[in-house]
């Protein structure tokens, strides 16, 4: 059998492939815009353009893990493995941009606030997520029959779910010192708009490579599983 | 009159962690997409 014979994954491997391309080409021409377009913020210095990293990856990561609950909650109903095959490329992207995010995160903090990291709610809440989805690849990877793996990880993607709206509106819940939403929340962007566009811009770039990441993901993953059945 | 900090170091280290990341873990879905797309008449 060769890759033309299983046309899904490898149709998907190739699309995802090229998203991917375009989205790192679209994301140089974001460090582009940031590092040479945009002005740097008065109070904060250069570090506050680490923000256009830095949200729209914790955006990408939170999108991801809401799509794991939600392709977890509806493989629980309808049993199709292509559920769960999408719930496990997507944590394992929703991963890759948690990285990002805390990584990018402390580097901001430390340049703001003086400290690397601080236990407030939205910074542990968001490490407890992460962290959620750590175990999730662990549970995933020591069970063997794929019905029983499917099944309890997505319990645990359901769990991360409801965890997902804490993590956004925990600025609000709590007393914090993480900055509140400067696009994702109800009232109009307060950002001027040499700023604003290049933060929309890395938002689009980063939804656009996680498109493409999931689409590889999970093409390499029908591709495995048509090829064990 | 408040003065700008100098920060500019962790924007530079910054940038620089995320290419990095970014770049490698891209890299290894293009490595798993390659074996997947080629090493399939192999494994059967």
């Amino acid at each position: 059998m060769t890759a033309q014979s299983n046309p899904a994954g490898a149709a998907l491997i190739r699309r995802g492939l090229a998203v991917t391309g375009v989205a790192l080409v679209g994301l140089a021409g974001v460090y582009a815009l940031a590092l040479l377009a945009t002005p740097a913020e008065r109070f904060q210095g250069l570090a506050q353009k680490i923000l256009y990293l830095h949200a729209p990856s914790a955006w990408a990561s939170l999108m991801a893990f809401s799509l794991v609950g939600i392709a977890s909650a509806a493989y629980l109903l309808l049993r199709d493995p292509r559920l769960d095959l999408f719930a496990e490329a997507s944590a394992e992207v929703g991963l890759a941009f948690g990285v990002v995010m805390l990584t990018t995160g402390p580097m901001w903090g430390r340049a703001a606030w003086g400290a690397w990291w601080q236990w407030e709610p939205r910074l542990t809440l968001t490490l407890l997520l992460v962290l959620l989805f750590v175990g999730y690849r662990a549970l995933r990877a020591t069970i063997e029959d794929p019905e029983e793996r499917a099944r309890y990880s997505a319990v645990i993607g359901i769990m991360a779910l409801v965890l997902v709206p804490f993590v956004h509106l925990s600025v609000y819940l709590f007393r914090t010192i993480h900055p509140q939403p400067v696009i994702l929340k109800p009232s109009k962007p307060t950002l001027p708009w040499e700023m604003l566009r290049t933060l929309i811009g890395s938002f689009v770039m980063f939804t656009v490579l996680y498109v493409g990441f999931v689409t590889v993901r999970y093409g390499i993953g029908r591709a495995q599983r048509e090829l064990a059945s | 009159m408040n003065e700008t900090p100098a920060t500019g170091a962790y924007m530079v280290a910054a940038y620089i962690v995320v290419a990095v990341e970014v770049g490698v873990y891209a890299f290894s879905l293009w490595r798993r997409a390659r074996k997947a797309l080629r090493s399939e008449p192999l494994e059967l």
